[in-house]
């Protein structure tokens, strides 16, 4: 291969991947562009145009007065729903699975492992089949359409996949540690406490940015499990959208949506490596 | 002699031993209940005759019959098929390829890489909703090209019966591509140098180091990659919800949608829960075949 | 006060049975040495007596105390591990006083003690360091001194060699000898490396599948081995074991190249009462030498021997010959003049010769 050839190669290759880039921003850029347009510019113009005359009304209206079904008080008070449902969820279920995997990694016993493939066999059945029943369950508990059930839902469904992180995590901390803590006196929590947590940071990290992730983005048990005021962002965001009181507001639709996403968006900026280790560690297990 | 040691009493020690079955109790009872047990709880359901609440008369598989019967669920099956192979398919070769294409010891790559991962951290109902505009009939694409010169462009997709499903396809392929050229590139690093090198030397070009050597031993990944599309498809309800709300009238419906409208909003428990055991056989015998597989790789090693 | 008895220790996972009934008796200070090749058991013996793992039956006894269903931190007991085990987040001197820390030993108390064993380890200008800040031997000295710091009755060392390059592990063996000579506690130390062995122990068990083949002083199981395994396992280079038969009077027929010999042992009226017509020779390489005029007696026998390969090793020469069809190594000093294709005059020791049983390999006495 000449080096021209080799030049003109690989000049192909960056378009070509450059171009794929401009492809996944696209959606992003529409989003916010159209956020900022007013709804005639939006109506006159077309979707790659950039906004005339910026301004931020739809923000404005999508975060305090839109229209989600019968009520008109934008995205506000379920950003915060979305936030009393995710942090209680997102520490309860990662603590729950350190714990479990500590177990899992170090104190196996007879039937431990059969124990840890029949959790992991239930992350990949498909919810709808504990709809009905979680549904009867919650109401029996007197938590449907609670923030606090939505929590409870959460914990119980997220604990499987925290568990899987840190009993892989913890699994490769060497036994000899254990045993010489055990000589030295250390009993079960103790061992957890002074060895297992302080090495834990990168795997506290991973989790919980996944954990949020999942939970702050799930729209199926936010629909079924939520009531009125107690609905998620995701839930209000689908149902601002699909309520035109008037025409539609498009931009409001944009901002609206980006309000929803953009907590996610920023813990993936910041923290991304974390993200994607989370991502391909459930998938190396799978 | 420095005696220090404190001797534990009996009970104690005892406590020790049963503690690590004691931490795992909790979540093995949430596991039995909520997984499993609610599991047969719907599939029981499924054989009933319940409508808006529960009635435990049995009638055998009257709803599966209801349910196979019902034109909606048939478009929503055939639906799944069409999303499902179309998804996994062009998702697996955009990721391959984009995969093969940064490691080719790329300058930005992870500023590329980012950029390509990004979709995966935004809810599907954004997503959604993003699409919903973009592929708007007047104002989205359709407008775009025609303001561009191509005064006859028409992308009506959205609105049209035949064609609604296929939205569906391009939102969850933009959404999730990324995430397979992650595993992908993750597996490509994985590839020992020295059998590259030593395909240089037995003459191989670049195609044909890719095509006889590399991709062989990326064959798990793709295993890998294709059950977990075949998961992230069979599960699909947000993008949906969002993009199309199941429409133009239940076109462009999936099963998870079906048995969603059908327990919940149509207050018919029966046929939802027999949708939703149907959804859950679906699963399995993705899942079962492949695991079964694995599991027999790793005990021939 | 740090007797430890193992009487007829066995344990079973699943289906196998890794420790077949263990007896052994360790006297106060004694420094016993678990020897053995992988697989054989010792550092599941090593783990029982730690009390990290439950025997399958048997007991054990510290000091007369019977301690088999304590758990180990009641067991006064500290181990130092092939790998270390050093706490990772902490610095090596709350490594050294961790196992006080756990029980309860107020700070004064145990920076003092830290003090006094690091000073001891000479490694007190590394209390603030961790341990990936430190050299293999450095390490090793840490988990020395963490096991120090605890003052235990009884001193588990689980190859704690192995881990180090062949100078430091020379250094460290030294180092070990002159704690135990100034501790006077008792220790039990596995190790696979037969020099080590060797050197340190006051006495030896040397095991095999799961059972103890002989328990003795390093001399004894050196010149007295009880079978052929022991034999083969203990020195280096390796004793040479040929099958031989016996004549009527119990002479032994050795076949070489250039000769056929009638070799009068020892044990010669044993082996005609016990009627063997084959035996197995145990003779050690450094029985073979070159004619040492000043060395005469009995049963030294003046020979030629042809030797198809040398091995200079700088203070001998391994030469290696053949005699009934099987490879023989003589131990013969640089200067003896071989060459290797000819014929070279050697003399051969058989005082210390030993029989083993040609099927069971027991020694015949």
């Amino acid at each position: 291969m000449t080096d021209l050839q080799r030049c003109m190669g690989r000049l192909s290759i960056y378009l070509l991947l450059f171009a794929f880039a401009l492809l996944y921003l696209m959606p992003l850029y529409v989003m916010v562009t159209t956020s900022l347009k007013d709804i005639e510019e939006i109506r006159q113009g077309n979707l790659l145009a950039l906004p005339n005359a910026p301004s931020l009304y739809a923000w404005i209206k999508a975060w305090g007065s839109a229209c989600t079904g019968s009520e008109c008080q934008g995205l506000a008070p379920f950003f915060f729903n979305s936030v009393r449902i995710v942090v209680p969820a997102v520490l309860i279920s990662t603590f729950i699975g350190a714990l479990n995997g500590y177990v899992l990694a170090k104190w196996r016993f007879k039937g431990s492992e059969l124990l840890f493939g029949a959790l992991l066999f239930g992350c990949f059945i498909p919810f709808q089949v504990i709809l009905l029943p979680m549904a009867r369950l919650l109401a029996l508990l007197g938590l449907a359409n609670t923030v606090t059930g939505l929590v409870l839902v959460h914990v119980i469904y997220g604990v499987a996949f925290t568990t899987l992180f840190f009993r892989n995590f913890y699994v490769s901390v060497p036994t000899e540690l254990v045993k010489a803590a055990q000589l030295d006196g250390a009993n079960f929590f103790q061992i957890f406490r002074h060895i297992f947590l302080p090495i834990s940071v990168p795997i506290f990290t991973v989790t919980v940015i996944w954990q949020f992730t999942q939970i702050w983005n799930d729209f199926l048990f936010g629909v079924v499990y939520s009531g009125p005021g107690t609905q998620p962002i995701t839930v209000a965001l689908n149902n601002l959208v699909n309520t035109s009181v008037g025409g539609k507001e498009y931009n409001v639709d944009m901002a609206a949506a980006l309000i929803a996403a953009l907590p996610t968006l920023v813990v993936y900026v910041l923290a991304g490596k974390y993200f994607v280790r989370g991502l391909t560690a459930g998938a190396v297990k799978g | 002699m420095r005696d220090i040691s404190r001797t534990r009493t009996g009970w104690a020690n005892r406590l020790e031993h049963w503690l690590p079955k004691l931490v795992l109790a909790p979540t093995t009872l949430a596991m039995i209940v909520c997984m499993y047990g609610f599991i047969v709880w719907t599939g029981a359901l499924s054989l009933t005759k319940s409508g808006m609440l529960p009635q435990w008369e049995f009638v055998g598989f009257l709803q599966y019959d209801k349910l196979f019967a019902n034109p909606r669920w048939d478009v929503a099956l055939s639906n799944l098929v069409v999303f499902g192979i179309l998804f996994i398919v062009i998702s697996l070769i955009i990721g391959l390829f984009l995969a093969i294409f940064l490691d080719q010891k790329i300058r930005l790559e992870g500023a590329i890489r980012t950029i390509y991962l990004y979709p995966m951290a935004v809810s599907f109902v954004v997503t959604g909703t993003a699409w919903k505009w973009i592929l708007n009939p007047g104002l989205g694409i359709e407008k775009l090209m025609r303001d561009l010169g191509f005064s006859d462009f028409e992308f009506r997709w959205l609105v049209e019966q035949d064609m609604a499903i296929y939205t569906i396809v391009i939102a969850a392929v933009w959404q999730s591509s990324g995430f397979v050229m992650a595993m992908f590139l993750a597996g490509l690093r994985g590839v020992d140098d020295s059998l590259i090198k030593a395909a240089h030397i037995d003459g191989a070009n670049v195609w044909q180091t890719y095509w006889h050597v590399i991709l062989p031993i990326l064959r798990p990944v793709f295993f890998s990659a294709v059950v977990i599309l075949s998961h992230i498809a069979i599960k699909s309800f947000d993008l949906v919800q969002a993009l199309t709300g199941g429409g133009p009238g239940y076109a462009s419906d999936l099963p998870a949608n079906f048995m969603y409208t059908f327990a919940f909003n149509r207050a018919q428990m029966g046929i939802g829960a027999a949708s939703a055991m149907i959804m859950l056989f679906g699963v399995l015998a993705v899942l079962v075949p492949y695991l079964y597989s694995e599991l027999r790789g790793s005990q021939r090693d | 006060m740090g007797s430890l008895t193992i009487a007829n220790i066995t344990k079973t996972f699943g289906k196998t049975e890794v420790l077949k009934g263990i007896n052994i008796d360790i006297a106060d200070g004694e420094f016993l040495i678990l020897v053995g090749p992988s697989g054989c058991g010792k550092s599941t013996l090593m783990n029982a007596i730690a009390g990290l793992e439950e025997v399958t039956s048997g007991q054990l006894f510290l000091a007369g105390e019977d301690v088999t269903k304590l758990s180990p931190k009641d067991r006064d007991i500290a181990m130092v591990f092939q790998s270390y085990a050093l706490y990772p987040t902490m610095n090596v001197g709350r490594n050294i006083s961790f196992g006080l820390e756990m029980r309860g030993m107020p700070k004064d108390a145990r920076d003092a003690i830290v003090q006094e064993v690091a000073s001891l380890l000479q490694i007190d200008h590394l209390l603030d360091r961790k341990p990936s800040q430190l050299s293999g031997g450095q390490r090793q000295r840490v988990a020395m001194g963490r096991a120090l710091a605890r003052s235990p009755r009884v001193y588990l060392f689980d190859e704690p060699l192995s881990n180090l390059d062949a100078k430091l592990r020379v250094e460290m063996r030294t180092e070990i000898k002159k704690l135990h000579k100034r501790l006077g506690t008792t220790i039990v130390y596995v190790t696979h490396d037969q020099i080590e062995a060797m050197t340190l122990a006051d006495r030896i068990a040397v095991m095999k599948d799961g059972q103890v083949q002989q328990l003795g002083t390093p001399n004894e199981i050196y010149d007295d081995p009880a079978n052929q395994f022991v034999a083969g396992f203990m020195g280096s280079p390796p004793m040479n074991f040929i099958p031989c038969r016996v004549s009527a009077t119990g002479e032994l027929l050795v076949e070489t190249s250039n000769q056929s010999l009638r070799l009068a042992i020892p044990q010669q009226s044993t082996l005609v009462g016990h009627g063997l017509q084959e035996v197995i020779l145990g003779l050690r390489p450094e029985m073979l030498t070159e004619p040492k005029p000043e060395k005469t007696g009995e049963w030294i026998v003046p020979l030629t021997m042809h030797f198809d390969v040398t091995e200079p090793m700088g203070a001998d020469t391994i030469a290696i010959g053949e005699w009934n069809g099987v490879e023989v190594l003589a131990r013969l000093s640089p200067e003896a003049g071989l060459a290797a294709g000819q014929h070279t005059p050697i003399q051969v020791n058989l005082s210390k010769s030993v029989l083993f049983h040609p099927t069971t390999g027991e020694r015949i006495r």
